[in-house]
């Protein structure tokens, strides 16, 4: 049987054995949202103004070119809905969904159903042009007008096990979504959740477990950042701030009122907290504000093979978000020199650190504008750039990444813009 | 309580009704914009006092039909397009789409005569204004920095506050002023219904709710802050109308009793006489130029917006432009076309400015219905539905656009039969 849409067998009359009109098919209801064919349970059918009448999938023969059951009217089996089913035309059709394959938000035209083995089943969600135009009603000509001009019709028929549907008010459904999104890219999850509605992209983010959604966070724009943790219970948002960078943290929490900022660090564990408050202190758009205060730094005098070791008992050196560079200090915490990560682990265990050590450094203070270390980064080729103060003390690091923020925002303008 | 207590939280209140105002204020100033002027000043100096009562009546309209797009877009989180999609189905939202695209092409060409028609008036030709005008609206999608230059140019549109200085300067006769403003007159001719139209829709416009709506979606107001929006739209959208009245007032004071009919800039420039004397050129196309540039910016772009979130096209400027085609082109479609209608030889622009604002108002009742039906909709709006006094009044001022443009077709179709 050849996949059949649901905008075909809408409004249809339903028929039994006896060729007499049992009613027209409204709706359809599918189980198992999470399976990739999910089965279709039963026709919901209208007669008149009357509550729905359900006939189970079992019972219907066929749904083309007329929808015919397999039994007469009197013998038709009782259907109540259990609560857990998806209504196709009333919960999908033409809503949003995320294209996971995709990594997109889509609006469904049309579902595409089909027989798998022994059962109906719901197999694809139509995002196309042709969707559209089947519910216009122009399918048969527009397919017409396309191989007369040689051109290929604008189809797209996303697999059900590509979708993820977005119900913010539905547990079940919202499960589904999360499995599926949650395994995208934080920075793709960023883009999907601008492009929903506000509420929906709320929901769906607030559902992801505490790591996915600290680094979503982090690629989203500073005004739903906001939007998010004002939503979650306190000790959630804290839990996600300690998974956040510290110079990400730092940044989202300086949007909040001071209040709240004081009530969230409390909550934080204190380690995590500290290096928020630290980089809190200088200006958004400082290396102070940009820095990282997680990074890897080993003490001067040893070899390069206790400082491999030193580096793997060290947390902020598990911490580093990158590791590009390790950092030699003296005892007093000030900078002493820095060498890549490559060059430590080429060398002979037994080289002493200081041989291979490169001491001039370019470094940034803690005040220099963040534009003025994006110019730095980008002259001297650079990964990351120490931050130090007066003394010479090593502050914190400004990875490149943070750095050409200053160039090109991660923020994701996908919204109305802002004219006021 | 203590006074303190009183203090803080007024202040407290003071901040968030801040922090929530704005679209409300914005749209209804808009109703002041190259259009509304032309339209205004038509009405005010061929017909005198005798429109005051419709803009009472239409003040009430539009409090009724703002109030309720913002609540549906606080209560529901999404935009017009959006629900018009999920509750009507491919093909009812084709049609309301056309109206919205169709009635937004008509005001986007009304503001390009309005650039023309101001720039005009400093001596410079619209065959160079208005392609640089085009040109510089087009570049507002890929660029960012335009959030100032739009502070600028509603700055620059504030000029229309000079009718009102500039009424009580020519002391009209107050007593007929609000004779006509109560009781309510009506004359069976072409050109009066013609312009009768063309008020009601420049003030009440169908790209106003659907902007509304989607602003204050992207504010991510809550039910709860809902209060303060209200407020917000409601002293908006009377203000707008209070300027209204005295363009009005203002034209019939010093053209109307002089018996010059407005047909061009110039004539509905020497309103402002009394005011600025010689300068009144000058203060009129100042202001017609910011008020035009301001409505042409935004119209365009917001309607692509809707338009692609009911199709579920891509849409957003972050995406390249192969990501979004249908995007760009509608974008660069409509701003280009608009543009070009105006550069047609011999066009004249005063007219091409208000009779697109009689065309909104043929147009606004598809949307109207919409939104009324959305609006009540028990599952869609719960508690905040709509009540009844509100259903009466939107439902009676739908019902008034259509009786005046059947009267006006019957007006003009006897009257060409008396021709022959």
């Amino acid at each position: 049987m050849p996949p059949i849409f649901l905008s075909e067998i809408q409004k249809k009359p339903v028929w039994d054995t006896e060729g007499e009109r049992v009613g027209r098919c409204v709706d359809v209801l599918v189980s198992d949202v999470g399976a990739s064919f999910p089965r279709i349970r039963a026709l919901a059918l209208r007669d008149g103004d009357d509550t729905p009448r359900f006939v189970v999938a079992e019972q219907v023969g066929w749904l083309r070119p007329s929808i015919l059951l397999t039994t007469e009217r009197a013998s038709l089996s009782p259907y109540e809905p259990q609560g857990d089913e998806l209504w196709l035309a009333r919960q999908v059709l033409d809503r949003q969904i995320v294209d996971v394959d995709g990594r997109r938000v889509v609006r469904v035209n049309d579902l595409q159903l089909a027989r798998v083995g022994e059962h109906l089943c719901l197999v694809g969600a139509d995002v196309g042009t042709m969707g559209l135009l089947r519910r216009l009603g122009m399918e048969r000509p527009a397919r017409t007008l396309f191989s007369a001009l040689r051109a290929q019709s604008p189809e797209a028929i996303i697999p059900w096990e590509d979708v993820a549907p977005l119900q913010a008010e539905d547990p079940v459904r919202l499960r589904v979504s999360r499995e599926r999104i949650g395994k995208l890219h934080p920075a793709d999850i960023a883009a999907i959740v601008s492009d929903l509605n506000r509420r929906t992209g709320q929901a769906l983010i607030e559902a992801l477990d505490d790591e996915t959604l600290a680094d979503t966070l982090e690629e989203s724009p500073s005004d739903l950042q906001v939007a998010v943790l004002n939503h979650l219970e306190p000790e959630r948002a804290a839990d996600v701030l300690e998974e956040m960078g510290p110079d990400e943290a730092a940044d989202l929490l300086a949007d909040l009122p001071e209040q709240t900022i004081r009530r969230l660090l409390e909550l934080m564990e204190e380690e995590d907290a500290a290096g928020v408050r630290r980089l809190l202190a200088y200006p958004e758009d400082s290396a102070g504000g940009i820095m990282t205060t997680e990074f890897a730094c080993v003490p001067e005098g040893l070899t390069a093979g206790q400082a491999l070791d030193y580096l793997r008992q060290s947390e902020d050196a598990q911490e580093d978000e990158a590791l590009y560079y390790v950092y030699v200090t003296e005892a007093s915490g000030r900078l002493k020199g820095a060498l890549s990560l490559r060059d430590l682990v080429m060398c002979e265990p037994d080289t002493p650190l200081a041989d291979v050590t490169e001491t001039d450094l370019v470094t940034v203070d803690l005040h220099t504008p963040q534009l003025d270390v994006a110019h730095l980064v980008a002259r001297y080729d650079l990964l990351a750039v120490p931050v130090v103060d007066e003394e010479g003390m090593l502050h914190g690091i400004v990875t490149v990444d943070d750095a050409i923020d200053a160039f090109i925002p991660t923020a994701w303008k996908k919204r109305l813009p802002r004219f006021f | 309580m203590t006074l303190r207590d009183s203090i803080r939280r007024a202040i407290q209140r003071a901040i968030v009704y801040l922090a929530i105002i704005g679209p409300g204020l914005i749209t209804a100033s808009a109703d002041n914009d190259a259009p509304g002027i032309a339209t205004y000043s038509i009405a005010g100096s061929t017909y005198g006092y005798t429109f005051l009562w419709l803009i009472l009546v239409i003040t009430v309209g539009e409090v009724v039909v703002q109030e309720m797009a913002a609540r549906m877009g606080a209560t529901t989180g999404k935009g017009l397009a959006d629900l018009i999609r999920e509750r009507f189905g491919v093909r009812v939202t084709t049609l309301a789409m056309l109206c919205l695209l169709l009635a937004n092409f008509g005001t986007t060409v009304a503001q390009f005569a309005g650039i023309a028609a101001g720039m005009e008036l400093l001596g410079i030709s619209r065959y160079l204004a208005v392609p640089i005008a085009a040109l510089l609206v087009w570049l507002l999608v890929t660029r960012e920095s335009y959030s100032r230059v739009e502070k600028f140019l509603l700055f620059l549109s504030l000029f229309s506050l000079s009718y009102v200085v500039c009424a009580f300067i020519v002391r009209p006769p107050w007593d007929v002023v609000l004779h006509q403003a109560v009781v309510p007159s009506f004359r069976f001719e072409t050109g009066y219904v013609l312009a009768l139209l063309a008020t009601v829709g420049t003030t009440v416009t169908p790209w106003g709710c659907v902007y509304l709506q989607a602003s204050i979606v992207d504010k991510g107001v809550t039910p709860q802050q809902y209060r303060y929006t209200r407020l917000d739209v409601v002293t908006g959208a009377t203000f707008g109308n209070v300027i209204s009245a005295f363009i009005v007032i203002c034209t019939a004071a010093t053209l109307f009793v002089h018996g010059t009919h407005v047909e061009t800039a110039e004539q509905a420039a020497l309103a402002l006489a009394p005011l600025a004397g010689p300068g009144a050129k000058y203060l009129f196309s100042v202001g017609l130029l910011g008020a035009s540039l301001l409505a042409a910016s935004v119209l365009p772009l917001s309607t692509t917006y809707a338009v692609c979130e009911a199709f579920g096209w891509e849409r957003g400027i972050d995406n390249r432009r192969q990501e979004a085609p249908v995007f760009y082109g509608l974008y660069t479609g409509l701003v280009m076309l608009s543009a070009a209608v105006v550069l047609l030889p011999g066009v004249p622009l005063f007219p091409l400015m208000w009779l697109s604002q009689a065309l909104n108002a043929v147009l606004l009742p598809v949307l109207l219905v919409l939104m009324l039906r959305l609006a009540n909709d028990r599952h869609l709006m719960g508690e905040y539905r709509n009540r009844r006094v509100g259903n009466v009044l939107a439902w009676g001022m739908t019902g008034l656009i259509v009786l005046i443009t059947v009267i006006l077709f019957a007006v003009s179709l006897s009257q060409t039969g008396a021709n022959l």
